[in-house]
């Protein structure tokens, strides 16, 4: 087991001094720094548009924060793709609804484990929005 | 457009580190809470460490510019609070939650859900929060040198020794 993941996985110093590097790059490259929190406020906006277009007009925080794709929101979207390529090219990847350490403490239940999932990202997103993070 | 580009780009390279690195792990993200397992902790200060030295020297060369935050005491002690009961009960944060989908943890999903009805909570709570939380113990746009009043390059090699110190400890310690 320890020698399978020292193959599959890297030091995190390392992979982190390589996401270091990469955030440097953009700054230089693209004036870029990193964030994700942003784009779910956007996405809501734009979702609620389907809805109701003049409401999100309305909203303050919508004309603050305009909804729509940036750099930022297509930097998330390349963070779920780069996950995936590094999983598969590393036979990591693995399809599971329930962790390991959630399964030993509180069972398999998938929907207990969506549920407080569900509300703990919302409580999340709720404080990362006032400290604006 | 071309920012479209380089924003596609740039999450690729960063999600595939943090696949690497280990860290979208719910696993991993609940052992740093719990103190068992600091493997977020290494990652993060390492970026921070080798981020931190190359903005600045950027910076200095005229060839970036520094993005500094508000210090709102209210928003961001308020904020970081909530962060971290609802950190705590995801195990995933924003962006590791995204990159959790991408590796097979789908459990993600429920928390990228989550997170999109934080935000539509947030900009309703809004005009509320700007009246209260958001307008308490504004200190402006502070840095840590600009309140010592001394170079940044004195407060980064502290920086970097402490950093470095705790990586010992937790090599030390197996965490």
């Amino acid at each position: 087991m320890g020698e399978l993941r020292d193959r599959n996985y890297w030091s995190p110093y390392f992979a982190g001094a390589c996401a270091g590097l990469v955030l440097v790059l953009s700054v230089l490259i693209s004036g870029n720094y990193f964030g994700a929190s942003t784009s779910f406020v956007r996405s809501v906006g734009l979702i609620e548009q389907i809805f109701s277009a003049e409401r999100v007009a309305q909203i303050d925080y919508f004309v603050k924060t305009t909804p729509k794709i940036d750099w930022q929101w297509m930097f998330v979207a390349g963070v779920l793709l780069g996950s995936f390529v590094a999983a598969k090219t590393s036979g990591t990847y693995k399809t599971q609804a329930v962790p390991d350490m959630w399964r030993d403490k509180f069972g398999s239940n998938v929907v207990f484990r969506g549920t407080i999932a569900f509300l703990g990202g919302t409580v999340a997103m709720f404080g990362a929005r006032l400290a604006d993070g | 457009m071309s920012q479209l580009v380089y924003g596609i780009v740039t999450g690729i390279l960063f999600g595939f580190f943090l696949q690497r690195g280990q860290v979208l792990r719910y696993d991993k993200q609940i052992g740093a809470l719990r103190l068992l397992d600091m493997t977020i902790v290494k990652f993060m200060l390492s970026a921070i460490l080798v981020g931190t030295v190359g903005i600045y020297l950027l910076h200095d060369l005229g060839l970036a510019k520094l993005s500094v935050k508000s210090t709102i005491l209210g928003a961001t002690i308020g904020g970081g609070l909530l962060f971290g009961i609802g950190w705590g009960l995801l195990g995933y944060c924003p962006g590791t939650a995204i990159g959790a989908i991408g590796e097979g943890r789908w459990d993600g999903v429920w928390g990228v859900l989550g997170m999109l009805a934080g935000g539509a909570l947030y900009a309703e709570a809004y005009p509320l929060m700007q009246q209260t939380l958001l307008s308490w113990g504004n200190l402006g746009k502070i840095t840590l040198p600009g309140v010592l009043h001394v170079n940044h390059w004195v407060v980064i090699p502290v920086f970097i020794i402490a950093s470095v110190g705790l990586f010992i400890f937790c090599e030390k310690k197996n965490l």
